[in-house]
Protein backbone atom coordinates (compact mmCIF):
# COMPACT_ATOMS: atom_id res chain seq x y z
CA UNK A 1 0.00 0.00 0.00
CA UNK A 2 1.15 3.29 -1.15
CA UNK A 3 1.69 5.82 2.13
CA UNK A 4 0.54 8.52 0.26
CA UNK A 5 -2.06 8.36 -2.30
CA UNK A 6 -3.40 11.40 -3.54
CA UNK A 7 -6.12 10.95 -7.28
CA UNK A 8 -6.90 13.49 -9.31
CA UNK A 9 -7.03 16.44 -7.38
CA UNK A 10 -7.58 19.69 -8.24
CA UNK A 11 -7.54 22.74 -6.18
CA UNK A 12 -9.34 26.02 -7.30
CA UNK A 13 -8.84 29.63 -5.19
CA UNK A 14 -12.19 30.72 -5.95
CA UNK A 15 -14.25 30.97 -9.43
CA UNK A 16 -11.26 32.43 -11.41
CA UNK A 17 -8.02 30.84 -9.91
CA UNK A 18 -7.04 27.22 -10.79
CA UNK A 19 -3.97 26.74 -8.59
CA UNK A 20 -3.06 22.60 -9.68
CA UNK A 21 -5.09 20.88 -11.99
CA UNK A 22 -5.42 16.63 -12.23
CA UNK A 23 -2.84 16.05 -9.85
CA UNK A 24 -2.26 12.58 -9.15
CA UNK A 25 0.60 11.36 -7.25
CA UNK A 26 1.04 7.36 -5.03
CA UNK A 27 4.17 7.66 -2.80
CA UNK A 28 5.85 3.98 -1.14
CA UNK A 29 6.24 4.27 2.47
CA UNK A 30 10.05 5.21 3.13
CA UNK A 31 10.51 6.80 -0.17
CA UNK A 32 12.21 10.52 -0.48
CA UNK A 33 10.64 12.22 -3.13
CA UNK A 34 11.17 15.66 -4.10
CA UNK A 35 8.64 17.70 -6.19
CA UNK A 36 9.65 20.71 -7.81
CA UNK A 37 8.76 23.48 -10.11
CA UNK A 38 8.56 27.09 -10.52
CA UNK A 39 7.32 29.63 -7.31
CA UNK A 40 3.63 29.58 -7.73
CA UNK A 41 2.68 25.78 -8.98
CA UNK A 42 1.16 24.90 -6.05
CA UNK A 43 3.25 22.77 -4.74
CA UNK A 44 3.12 23.92 -1.24
CA UNK A 45 -0.68 24.20 -1.94
CA UNK A 46 -0.53 20.35 -2.71
CA UNK A 47 1.50 20.05 0.75
CA UNK A 48 -1.15 21.96 3.01
CA UNK A 49 -4.01 19.69 1.73
CA UNK A 50 -2.40 16.71 3.13
CA UNK A 51 -1.91 18.43 6.28
CA UNK A 52 -5.94 18.94 6.83
CA UNK A 53 -5.25 22.77 7.48
CA UNK A 54 -6.92 23.84 4.10
CA UNK A 55 -10.40 22.80 3.57
CA UNK A 56 -11.02 19.57 1.09
CA UNK A 57 -10.82 20.41 -2.33
CA UNK A 58 -11.69 18.01 -5.47
CA UNK A 59 -10.21 14.97 -6.00
CA UNK A 60 -8.65 12.07 -3.61
CA UNK A 61 -6.31 12.34 -1.06
CA UNK A 62 -5.36 8.72 1.20
CA UNK A 63 -2.59 9.09 4.06
CA UNK A 64 -2.22 5.65 5.60
CA UNK A 65 -5.24 4.54 4.27
CA UNK A 66 -6.99 7.68 6.45
CA UNK A 67 -8.20 11.02 4.52
CA UNK A 68 -6.33 14.47 5.52
CA UNK A 69 -6.94 16.09 9.16
CA UNK A 70 -5.62 18.85 10.88
CA UNK A 71 -3.54 17.91 14.04
CA UNK A 72 -2.86 14.16 12.25
CA UNK A 73 0.07 12.69 14.29
CA UNK A 74 1.64 10.59 11.41
CA UNK A 75 2.59 13.73 9.52
CA UNK A 76 5.40 15.72 10.73
CA UNK A 77 5.36 19.50 9.07
CA UNK A 78 8.55 21.41 8.75
CA UNK A 79 8.55 24.87 6.87
CA UNK A 80 10.61 27.01 5.19
CA UNK A 81 11.59 29.79 7.86
CA UNK A 82 12.86 28.15 11.03
CA UNK A 83 9.77 28.76 12.86
CA UNK A 84 11.08 28.29 16.01
CA UNK A 85 9.27 29.99 18.87
CA UNK A 86 11.55 33.02 19.88
CA UNK A 87 10.78 32.53 23.52
CA UNK A 88 11.65 29.33 23.94
CA UNK A 89 15.44 27.74 24.36
CA UNK A 90 16.74 25.32 21.55
CA UNK A 91 15.76 22.73 23.53
CA UNK A 92 12.33 23.77 24.69
CA UNK A 93 11.93 24.29 20.98
CA UNK A 94 13.36 20.87 20.31
CA UNK A 95 10.58 19.38 22.56
CA UNK A 96 7.25 21.93 21.39
CA UNK A 97 5.99 19.08 18.40
CA UNK A 98 6.77 16.41 21.24
CA UNK A 99 4.73 18.28 23.84
CA UNK A 100 2.08 19.52 21.75
CA UNK A 101 1.03 15.71 20.74
CA UNK A 102 1.03 14.63 24.59
CA UNK A 103 5.00 12.73 24.86
CA UNK A 104 5.47 12.62 28.73
CA UNK A 105 8.40 15.55 29.47
CA UNK A 106 11.32 13.98 30.71
CA UNK A 107 10.91 11.53 27.60
CA UNK A 108 10.70 14.45 24.84
CA UNK A 109 13.53 16.40 26.74
CA UNK A 110 15.96 12.68 26.41
CA UNK A 111 14.98 12.57 22.79
CA UNK A 112 15.08 16.38 22.15
CA UNK A 113 19.01 16.08 23.77
CA UNK A 114 19.38 13.32 21.68
CA UNK A 115 18.35 14.67 18.66
CA UNK A 116 19.79 18.24 19.00
CA UNK A 117 23.12 16.12 19.70
CA UNK A 118 22.95 14.80 15.96
CA UNK A 119 22.24 17.92 14.45
CA UNK A 120 25.27 19.21 16.06
CA UNK A 121 23.84 21.70 18.66
CA UNK A 122 24.73 20.06 21.53
CA UNK A 123 26.16 23.13 24.11
CA UNK A 124 23.47 25.38 22.86
CA UNK A 125 20.66 23.58 24.77
CA UNK A 126 19.84 27.06 26.97
CA UNK A 127 20.44 29.38 23.88
CA UNK A 128 17.13 31.49 22.82
CA UNK A 129 16.98 31.60 18.94
CA UNK A 130 18.06 35.09 18.65
CA UNK A 131 21.56 33.79 19.85
CA UNK A 132 21.55 31.66 17.01
CA UNK A 133 22.69 31.66 13.19
CA UNK A 134 20.20 30.94 10.49
CA UNK A 135 21.46 27.53 9.89
CA UNK A 136 21.57 26.62 13.79
CA UNK A 137 17.77 27.01 13.75
CA UNK A 138 17.38 25.22 10.84
CA UNK A 139 19.05 22.22 12.70
CA UNK A 140 16.77 23.18 15.55
CA UNK A 141 14.02 23.38 13.12
CA UNK A 142 15.26 19.35 11.89
CA UNK A 143 15.34 18.01 15.67
CA UNK A 144 12.08 19.06 15.90
CA UNK A 145 10.31 17.48 13.26
CA UNK A 146 12.18 14.12 13.33
CA UNK A 147 11.43 14.24 17.40
CA UNK A 148 7.79 13.50 16.03
CA UNK A 149 7.79 9.61 15.82
CA UNK A 150 5.78 10.51 12.47
CA UNK A 151 6.03 8.40 9.90
CA UNK A 152 5.59 10.46 7.22
CA UNK A 153 7.42 13.93 6.87
CA UNK A 154 6.27 16.69 4.78
CA UNK A 155 9.10 19.62 3.83
CA UNK A 156 8.34 22.97 2.64
CA UNK A 157 11.39 24.21 1.42
CA UNK A 158 13.44 23.91 4.69
CA UNK A 159 16.66 24.82 3.16
CA UNK A 160 15.27 27.89 0.64
CA UNK A 161 16.22 30.70 3.12
CA UNK A 162 20.31 29.25 3.31
CA UNK A 163 22.86 30.32 1.69
CA UNK A 164 24.85 27.73 -0.35
CA UNK A 165 27.24 26.66 2.10
CA UNK A 166 25.09 26.06 5.03
CA UNK A 167 22.53 24.46 2.79
CA UNK A 168 25.18 21.86 1.76
CA UNK A 169 25.26 21.18 5.20
CA UNK A 170 22.02 20.55 6.03
CA UNK A 171 21.31 18.76 2.99
CA UNK A 172 23.71 16.26 4.20
CA UNK A 173 22.77 16.14 7.85
CA UNK A 174 19.02 15.66 5.92
CA UNK A 175 20.10 12.43 4.29
CA UNK A 176 21.96 11.06 8.00
CA UNK A 177 19.14 11.31 9.82
CA UNK A 178 16.81 10.03 6.78
CA UNK A 179 19.42 7.67 6.05
CA UNK A 180 19.04 6.55 9.93
CA UNK A 181 15.72 5.76 10.14
CA UNK A 182 13.95 5.67 6.91
CA UNK A 183 10.69 7.73 6.90
CA UNK A 184 8.68 8.74 3.60
CA UNK A 185 9.41 12.38 2.61
CA UNK A 186 7.58 14.69 0.53
CA UNK A 187 10.15 17.50 -0.30
CA UNK A 188 9.85 20.86 -1.96
CA UNK A 189 11.98 22.61 -3.28
CA UNK A 190 12.16 24.98 -6.12
CA UNK A 191 15.84 23.73 -6.43
CA UNK A 192 16.42 21.08 -8.87
CA UNK A 193 19.73 20.70 -7.70
CA UNK A 194 18.62 19.27 -4.39
CA UNK A 195 15.84 17.47 -5.16
CA UNK A 196 17.98 15.27 -7.43
CA UNK A 197 20.75 14.55 -4.89
CA UNK A 198 18.25 14.06 -1.92
CA UNK A 199 15.23 12.04 -3.68
CA UNK A 200 14.24 8.57 -4.75
CA UNK A 201 11.99 10.37 -7.23
CA UNK A 202 11.62 13.90 -8.34
CA UNK A 203 8.34 15.63 -9.16
CA UNK A 204 8.08 18.66 -11.84
CA UNK A 205 5.45 20.44 -12.02
CA UNK A 206 4.54 23.22 -14.36
CA UNK A 207 3.50 26.92 -13.95
CA UNK A 208 0.03 27.42 -13.16
CA UNK A 209 -2.14 25.70 -13.06
CA UNK A 210 -0.03 22.97 -11.39
CA UNK A 211 0.62 19.93 -13.37
CA UNK A 212 2.77 16.85 -13.07
CA UNK A 213 4.94 17.35 -15.89
CA UNK A 214 7.49 14.57 -15.48
CA UNK A 215 8.17 12.02 -12.66
CA UNK A 216 11.52 11.12 -12.73
CA UNK A 217 13.15 8.31 -10.95
CA UNK A 218 16.43 9.11 -9.53
CA UNK A 219 18.71 6.07 -9.45
CA UNK A 220 21.49 7.16 -7.28
CA UNK A 221 23.17 4.78 -4.66
CA UNK A 222 22.44 5.22 -1.24
CA UNK A 223 23.74 6.13 1.28
CA UNK A 224 24.81 9.15 -0.35
CA UNK A 225 26.71 12.08 0.68
CA UNK A 226 25.99 15.75 -0.58
CA UNK A 227 29.57 16.38 -1.06
CA UNK A 228 30.97 13.45 -3.25
CA UNK A 229 27.64 13.41 -5.59
CA UNK A 230 29.36 16.91 -6.31
CA UNK A 231 31.94 14.83 -8.23
CA UNK A 232 29.05 12.00 -9.45
CA UNK A 233 28.61 12.05 -13.45
CA UNK A 234 25.44 10.54 -13.14
CA UNK A 235 24.62 12.98 -10.72
CA UNK A 236 25.13 15.51 -13.32
CA UNK A 237 23.66 13.22 -16.45
CA UNK A 238 20.22 13.09 -14.13
CA UNK A 239 20.16 16.49 -13.20
CA UNK A 240 20.61 17.51 -16.77
CA UNK A 241 17.60 15.14 -18.03
CA UNK A 242 15.18 16.83 -15.20
CA UNK A 243 16.29 20.06 -15.77
CA UNK A 244 15.01 19.84 -19.46
CA UNK A 245 11.73 18.41 -18.24
CA UNK A 246 11.38 21.08 -16.10
CA UNK A 247 11.90 23.61 -18.94
CA UNK A 248 9.46 21.81 -21.44
CA UNK A 249 7.12 21.82 -18.36
CA UNK A 250 7.64 26.10 -18.01
CA UNK A 251 7.29 26.34 -22.16
CA UNK A 252 3.96 23.99 -22.36
CA UNK A 253 2.30 26.36 -19.68
CA UNK A 254 3.66 29.76 -21.56
CA UNK A 255 5.59 30.80 -18.14
CA UNK A 256 8.74 32.71 -18.30
CA UNK A 257 8.99 32.20 -14.18
CA UNK A 258 12.57 30.86 -13.65
CA UNK A 259 13.05 27.96 -11.08
CA UNK A 260 16.50 28.66 -9.36
CA UNK A 261 20.03 27.07 -10.08
CA UNK B 1 16.97 54.03 28.11
CA UNK B 2 17.06 52.19 31.64
CA UNK B 3 19.71 50.09 30.77
CA UNK B 4 22.94 52.72 31.05
CA UNK B 5 25.26 51.79 34.10
CA UNK B 6 27.08 54.49 35.42
CA UNK B 7 30.91 54.48 36.09
CA UNK B 8 32.29 56.28 39.00
CA UNK B 9 33.83 58.69 37.02
CA UNK B 10 30.56 59.70 34.97
CA UNK B 11 28.63 59.74 38.96
CA UNK B 12 31.14 61.76 40.38
CA UNK B 13 30.67 64.23 36.58
CA UNK B 14 26.91 64.01 37.72
CA UNK B 15 27.52 65.13 41.32
CA UNK B 16 30.10 67.70 39.94
CA UNK B 17 27.16 69.14 37.68
CA UNK B 18 24.25 69.16 40.17
CA UNK B 19 26.89 70.52 43.23
CA UNK B 20 27.68 73.62 40.34
CA UNK B 21 23.74 73.87 39.37
CA UNK B 22 22.44 74.04 43.28
CA UNK B 23 25.10 75.88 44.36
CA UNK B 24 24.84 78.80 41.93
CA UNK B 25 21.20 78.56 42.45
CA UNK B 26 21.64 79.05 46.01
CA UNK B 27 24.34 81.85 45.73
CA UNK B 28 21.76 83.95 43.38
CA UNK B 29 19.22 83.66 45.81
CA UNK B 30 21.76 84.68 48.32
CA UNK B 31 23.01 87.56 46.67
CA UNK B 32 19.15 88.37 45.37
CA UNK B 33 19.50 88.06 42.08
CA UNK B 34 16.99 85.48 41.79
CA UNK B 35 13.53 86.09 43.93
CA UNK B 36 13.19 83.20 45.99
CA UNK B 37 9.31 83.90 46.35
CA UNK B 38 9.22 83.04 42.39
CA UNK B 39 11.86 80.35 42.13
CA UNK B 40 12.23 78.97 45.63
CA UNK B 41 15.59 78.09 47.36
CA UNK B 42 18.11 74.67 47.37
CA UNK B 43 17.88 74.85 50.94
CA UNK B 44 14.60 76.06 51.68
CA UNK B 45 13.16 72.92 49.60
CA UNK B 46 15.30 70.22 51.25
CA UNK B 47 14.37 71.71 54.18
CA UNK B 48 10.57 71.33 53.20
CA UNK B 49 11.16 67.85 52.30
CA UNK B 50 13.20 66.91 55.20
CA UNK B 51 10.09 68.28 57.42
CA UNK B 52 7.98 66.59 55.11
CA UNK B 53 9.15 63.26 55.17
CA UNK B 54 10.77 63.06 57.97
CA UNK B 55 10.61 65.70 61.20
CA UNK B 56 6.71 66.21 60.74
CA UNK B 57 6.20 62.75 58.47
CA UNK B 58 2.67 63.95 56.39
CA UNK B 59 3.55 63.65 52.64
CA UNK B 60 3.89 60.16 53.39
CA UNK B 61 0.07 59.91 53.52
CA UNK B 62 -0.08 61.89 50.65
CA UNK B 63 2.22 60.35 48.65
CA UNK B 64 0.55 56.49 49.56
CA UNK B 65 -2.90 58.45 48.34
CA UNK B 66 -1.12 59.12 44.94
CA UNK B 67 0.42 55.85 44.40
CA UNK B 68 -2.71 53.95 45.93
CA UNK B 69 -4.76 55.97 43.26
CA UNK B 70 -1.88 55.09 40.21
CA UNK B 71 -1.15 51.57 41.01
CA UNK B 72 -5.57 51.16 41.17
CA UNK B 73 -6.12 52.92 38.06
CA UNK B 74 -3.28 51.20 36.20
CA UNK B 75 -4.70 47.33 37.09
CA UNK B 76 -7.97 48.48 36.56
CA UNK B 77 -7.27 49.79 33.08
CA UNK B 78 -4.95 47.22 32.07
CA UNK B 79 -6.70 44.39 32.84
CA UNK B 80 -9.78 46.18 31.28
CA UNK B 81 -7.83 46.72 28.17
CA UNK B 82 -6.78 43.30 27.93
CA UNK B 83 -9.68 41.95 28.12
CA UNK B 84 -11.44 43.88 25.95
CA UNK B 85 -8.60 42.99 23.43
CA UNK B 86 -8.90 39.87 23.69
CA UNK B 87 -12.14 40.24 22.74
CA UNK B 88 -11.98 42.78 19.73
CA UNK B 89 -9.45 39.77 18.05
CA UNK B 90 -11.92 36.85 18.58
CA UNK B 91 -15.00 38.78 17.67
CA UNK B 92 -13.93 41.45 14.80
CA UNK B 93 -17.39 42.47 14.08
CA UNK B 94 -17.89 43.75 17.81
CA UNK B 95 -14.39 45.67 17.05
CA UNK B 96 -15.44 47.20 14.21
CA UNK B 97 -18.69 48.76 15.63
CA UNK B 98 -17.47 49.56 19.01
CA UNK B 99 -14.41 51.74 17.29
CA UNK B 100 -15.99 54.97 16.39
CA UNK B 101 -17.06 55.43 19.70
CA UNK B 102 -13.73 54.17 21.44
CA UNK B 103 -12.28 57.00 19.07
CA UNK B 104 -14.27 59.70 20.11
CA UNK B 105 -14.18 58.94 23.92
CA UNK B 106 -9.93 58.63 23.67
CA UNK B 107 -10.42 61.90 21.32
CA UNK B 108 -11.79 63.91 24.66
CA UNK B 109 -9.24 65.42 26.97
CA UNK B 110 -9.56 63.29 30.05
CA UNK B 111 -8.46 66.74 32.11
CA UNK B 112 -12.17 68.41 30.97
CA UNK B 113 -13.90 65.38 32.36
CA UNK B 114 -12.49 65.84 35.84
CA UNK B 115 -15.25 67.68 36.60
CA UNK B 116 -17.83 65.40 35.91
CA UNK B 117 -15.55 62.62 36.96
CA UNK B 118 -15.44 64.75 40.81
CA UNK B 119 -19.67 64.76 40.57
CA UNK B 120 -19.93 60.92 40.15
CA UNK B 121 -17.32 59.64 41.76
CA UNK B 122 -16.61 62.15 44.96
CA UNK B 123 -13.24 64.03 46.32
CA UNK B 124 -12.19 60.86 47.22
CA UNK B 125 -9.96 58.17 45.22
CA UNK B 126 -12.94 57.67 43.05
CA UNK B 127 -12.49 60.32 40.53
CA UNK B 128 -8.79 59.80 40.76
CA UNK B 129 -8.88 56.30 39.72
CA UNK B 130 -11.29 57.14 36.95
CA UNK B 131 -9.30 59.08 35.12
CA UNK B 132 -6.32 57.04 35.49
CA UNK B 133 -7.83 54.38 34.71
CA UNK B 134 -9.66 55.95 31.11
CA UNK B 135 -5.91 57.17 30.25
CA UNK B 136 -3.95 53.75 30.98
CA UNK B 137 -6.90 51.73 29.41
CA UNK B 138 -6.72 53.21 25.79
CA UNK B 139 -3.20 52.65 25.45
CA UNK B 140 -3.22 49.37 26.84
CA UNK B 141 -6.23 48.13 24.64
CA UNK B 142 -3.96 49.37 21.33
CA UNK B 143 -1.51 47.62 22.33
CA UNK B 144 -2.92 44.40 23.24
CA UNK B 145 -4.38 44.01 19.64
CA UNK B 146 -1.69 44.80 18.08
CA UNK B 147 0.31 42.25 19.79
CA UNK B 148 -2.34 39.53 18.92
CA UNK B 149 -2.53 40.91 15.46
CA UNK B 150 1.54 40.97 14.74
CA UNK B 151 1.10 36.80 15.55
CA UNK B 152 3.69 35.01 12.75
CA UNK B 153 0.96 32.97 10.28
CA UNK B 154 4.01 30.17 10.54
CA UNK B 155 3.87 29.70 13.75
CA UNK B 156 0.24 29.57 13.71
CA UNK B 157 0.20 27.08 10.99
CA UNK B 158 2.98 24.87 12.40
CA UNK B 159 1.13 24.84 15.98
CA UNK B 160 -1.64 23.40 14.20
CA UNK B 161 -0.24 21.20 11.59
CA UNK B 162 0.61 19.61 15.66
CA UNK B 163 -2.90 19.15 16.76
CA UNK B 164 -2.92 22.11 19.21
CA UNK B 165 -6.47 22.80 20.37
CA UNK B 166 -7.63 26.30 20.11
CA UNK B 167 -6.36 27.17 23.81
CA UNK B 168 -2.62 25.88 23.17
CA UNK B 169 -2.50 27.49 20.36
CA UNK B 170 -4.09 30.83 22.31
CA UNK B 171 -1.55 30.18 25.22
CA UNK B 172 1.78 28.50 23.20
CA UNK B 173 1.79 31.11 20.38
CA UNK B 174 -0.67 34.05 20.40
CA UNK B 175 -0.23 35.26 23.89
CA UNK B 176 3.81 35.09 24.28
CA UNK B 177 3.99 36.77 20.96
CA UNK B 178 2.07 39.34 22.10
CA UNK B 179 3.56 40.11 25.48
CA UNK B 180 6.02 41.79 24.25
CA UNK B 181 4.00 44.51 22.59
CA UNK B 182 1.83 44.73 25.74
CA UNK B 183 4.34 45.31 27.98
CA UNK B 184 5.90 48.35 26.63
CA UNK B 185 2.23 49.31 26.49
CA UNK B 186 1.93 48.80 30.05
CA UNK B 187 4.95 50.61 30.83
CA UNK B 188 3.56 53.67 29.23
CA UNK B 189 0.09 53.00 30.72
CA UNK B 190 1.73 53.20 34.01
CA UNK B 191 3.30 57.01 33.54
CA UNK B 192 0.02 58.06 32.40
CA UNK B 193 -2.44 56.55 35.23
CA UNK B 194 -0.15 58.79 37.02
CA UNK B 195 -0.39 61.68 35.36
CA UNK B 196 -3.80 61.02 35.37
CA UNK B 197 -4.00 60.41 39.01
CA UNK B 198 -1.79 63.75 39.78
CA UNK B 199 -4.09 65.66 37.23
CA UNK B 200 -7.15 65.31 39.18
CA UNK B 201 -5.82 65.62 42.06
CA UNK B 202 -4.46 69.49 41.10
CA UNK B 203 -8.10 70.05 40.28
CA UNK B 204 -9.59 68.81 43.60
CA UNK B 205 -8.70 66.20 46.46
CA UNK B 206 -8.70 65.54 50.09
CA UNK B 207 -5.36 63.91 49.55
CA UNK B 208 -2.69 63.47 47.37
CA UNK B 209 0.57 64.83 46.09
CA UNK B 210 -0.85 66.76 43.59
CA UNK B 211 -3.31 68.25 45.87
CA UNK B 212 -0.79 69.48 48.35
CA UNK B 213 1.45 71.26 45.70
CA UNK B 214 -2.18 72.72 44.20
CA UNK B 215 -2.39 74.10 47.60
CA UNK B 216 1.40 75.28 48.06
CA UNK B 217 1.07 77.15 44.50
CA UNK B 218 -2.04 79.11 45.81
CA UNK B 219 -0.37 79.85 48.91
CA UNK B 220 2.76 80.86 47.17
CA UNK B 221 5.01 77.96 48.86
CA UNK B 222 7.97 77.83 45.81
CA UNK B 223 9.65 75.63 48.11
CA UNK B 224 6.90 73.07 48.47
CA UNK B 225 5.99 73.40 44.82
CA UNK B 226 9.78 72.62 43.89
CA UNK B 227 10.08 70.24 46.19
CA UNK B 228 6.55 68.45 45.12
CA UNK B 229 8.05 68.93 42.09
CA UNK B 230 11.29 66.70 42.22
CA UNK B 231 9.31 64.08 44.28
CA UNK B 232 6.77 64.13 41.58
CA UNK B 233 9.72 63.20 38.73
CA UNK B 234 11.62 60.94 40.80
CA UNK B 235 8.51 58.79 41.01
CA UNK B 236 7.37 58.81 37.36
CA UNK B 237 11.23 57.71 36.81
CA UNK B 238 11.46 54.83 39.20
CA UNK B 239 7.87 53.36 38.35
CA UNK B 240 9.52 53.03 34.64
CA UNK B 241 12.19 51.68 35.92
CA UNK B 242 10.62 48.90 37.90
CA UNK B 243 8.24 48.14 35.18
CA UNK B 244 11.58 47.96 32.76
CA UNK B 245 13.16 45.96 35.31
CA UNK B 246 9.66 43.54 35.16
CA UNK B 247 9.51 43.53 31.52
CA UNK B 248 13.04 42.31 31.27
CA UNK B 249 12.82 39.58 33.72
CA UNK B 250 9.87 38.76 31.60
CA UNK B 251 11.24 38.78 28.33
CA UNK B 252 14.85 37.60 28.87
CA UNK B 253 14.62 36.01 24.46
CA UNK B 254 14.40 39.33 23.17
Amino acid sequence: MAAISIKNLTIRFGPRVLAVEDFSLDINEGDFVSIVGPSGCGKTTVLNQLTGLLPPQEGSISILGEAPREGNADLAYMLARDCLLPWRTTLTNACYGMQMRGVPRADAEAQARQLLAQVGLAGFEDSYPKALSHGMRQRCALARTFALRSPILLMDEPFGALDAQTKLALEDLLLQLWQAQRRTVIFITHDLAEAVALSDRVIVMSARPGRIVADVPIPLQRPRSIRELQKNHQYHEIYTHVWEQLERGIQLSGDAGQPAR
Amino acid sequence: MNHIKFSWKECAGHALFLAVFLGSWEFACSRGWLDPTFFGRPSAIAHFLYEGFVSKPKLWLDLGYTMLGTLTSFVLGSVLAVLLGLTFVAFPRFERAADPYLTLFNAMPRIALVPLFLLWFGLGLGSKIAVGTSLAFFIVLANTVAGIRGVSGDLLTLTRSLGASPLQLFTQVTLPSAVPVIASGLRLALVYSMLGVIGAELIAAEHGLGQTLAYMQSTFNMNGVMGLLLVLALLGMLLTLAMSRVERALLKWQ
